[in-house]
């Protein structure tokens, strides 16, 4: 009995962990359609964010039934809430790639960055889709250090995120307020990405040690 | 100190997140009053009230797993369980949300943050936005499962408001240039989420309640 529910809570992870994964290659499509103007990438994410929905319905399903029929307590327990935790946050991951795929098809065949914009958003999507495959490989190694490596890989982000706001509030910025508000939009899409892979991290480092890491400055 | 019984955990659970729902309304509210008329004390009370909220959660989320050590609950009870410490996620959230609209009328003080031509939508984005937060108090409290259905076509007034700010935007006549565009462009986004979460808030109660989410719900 003790085997299966131990089954149990490995196939919760690995559902978590897949759902990371789904996510990165959606940020990793949604970046290149917006850099590329492809569209039919962009479509293919936007048709695929569905199924990324399908695998939290699953994976809180094996969530409540660890609960109702297990009645888990102590490390298991937390286990089970994080992971709950963790398919939303993992979830509105895919909703951010999903609204860079759309911004990409709303204005294609232009492009919606301008060039000289375009270099951080390349890397943006790297540090995001890094940011993803590493939360996913957190949640099946349950590795503090990987887990706390997330945080300040964050911050390459969070200095992205503002360093386009310099370019765009600059005197010189020479493309008017229509490709202002896109730029403004998407590099909030990436950050918030961030910020919620950095969350999956965080509940996983509850789950290990039984307390949060300080406060999640968002 | 013995756990209370699980129907005493579970009120304490709907009052808990009726009581984050207001005070993540009474922030907004605050905040919106704040960025109209200027007034950078009160966004500064915003920020640093902002904890509260975040220490409700922290119970909430307590009391939750209290409740689930202590009695194990299944079906409808689990379900409510579970969906307040999702909700309470949400909540968090939109205090949080709340918290960045008092960060931009902190930020460019003594400067008014709003065109004149834009106050009238950001009122109006404001006070849709602190009634659904309202009536998502009052869900989770009442566990009113027709009223929590409700919220998706109130939100309907949020989304025309949004758009209604990127035509305002993207008009080629647009006279106050790009920085303006861009804090207007990143509040109406705060507004916008503030709303989507007070619906999904609504959501979880209905889930709660019904086994269902609320677009399967025929009402």
């Amino acid at each position: 009995m003790r085997d299966a529910y131990q089954e149990q809570l490995d196939e919760l992870a690995d559902a978590l962990a897949d759902m990371c994964n789904r996510v990165a290659d959606a940020m990793s499509k949604a970046t290149r359609s917006l850099l590329e103007c492809d569209l039919q990438l962009a479509e293919e994410v936007i048709s695929e964010d569905i199924r990324i929905d399908e695998v939290r319905a699953v994976a809180e399903e094996r969530a409540f039934a660890l609960l109702a029929l297990q009645a888990p307590v102590a490390t298991d327990l937390r286990i089970v809430v994080s992971a709950i935790h963790g398919a939303g946050d993992i979830e509105r991951m895919g909703d951010l790639a999903l609204h860079v795929a759309q911004a990409a098809r709303r204005r294609h065949p232009l492009p919606v960055l301008p060039a000289e914009v375009a270099p951080y958003f390349a890397e943006m999507g790297r540090v995001g889709v890094a940011l993803a495959l590493k939360a996913g490989d957190v949640i099946r190694s349950r590795d503090l250090a990987a887990a706390a490596e997330l945080e300040t890989d964050d911050d390459a982000m969070d200095d992205l995120h503002r360093h386009i706001f310099t370019v765009l509030m600059d005197r010189h910025w020479s493309h008017g307020v229509g490709p202002a508000v896109d730029i403004t939009l998407l590099a909030r899409f990436y950050e918030r990405y961030a910020d919620h892979a950095v969350a999956v991290a965080r509940r996983i480092v509850y789950v290990v040690t039984g307390r949060m890491p300080g406060p999640l400055a968002v | 100190m013995p756990p209370l019984p699980l129907p005493q955990q579970l009120r304490g659970l709907a009052d808990l997140l009726g009581e984050m729902c207001t005070a993540a309304a009474g922030a907004l509210d605050r905040a919106t009053t704040a960025m109209l008329d200027g007034r950078v004390r009160l966004a500064e009370q915003v920020i640093a009230s902002d904890a509260r909220i975040d220490a409700m959660r922290a119970q909430l989320e307590d009391v939750a797993t209290e409740a689930l050590l202590f009695h194990a609950p299944v079906a409808g009870d689990l379900r409510a369980v579970v969906s307040a410490i999702r909700a309470a996620g949400d909540i968090e959230r939109m205090g949080d949300l709340a918290l960045h609209v008092a960060e931009v009328v902190s930020m460019r003080h003594p400067r008014p943050v709003l065109p004149p031509e834009v106050r009238d939508d950001f009122a109006q984005m404001g006070a849709v936005a602190v009634q659904l937060a309202l009536k998502a108090a009052q869900v989770a409290r009442s566990r009113n499962v027709i009223l929590g259905v409700e919220l998706d076509a109130d939100d309907d007034a949020m989304d025309k408001l949004h758009r209604h700010m990127f035509t305002v935007l993207m008009d080629p006549s647009w006279p106050h240039g790009v920085p303006a565009a861009v804090d207007i462009t990143l509040l109406a986004r705060y507004y916008e989420r503030f709303a989507d979460h007070a619906v999904v808030v609504a959501g979880h109660t209905v889930y709660a309640v019904t086994g269902e989410e609320p677009d399967a719900i025929p009402i």
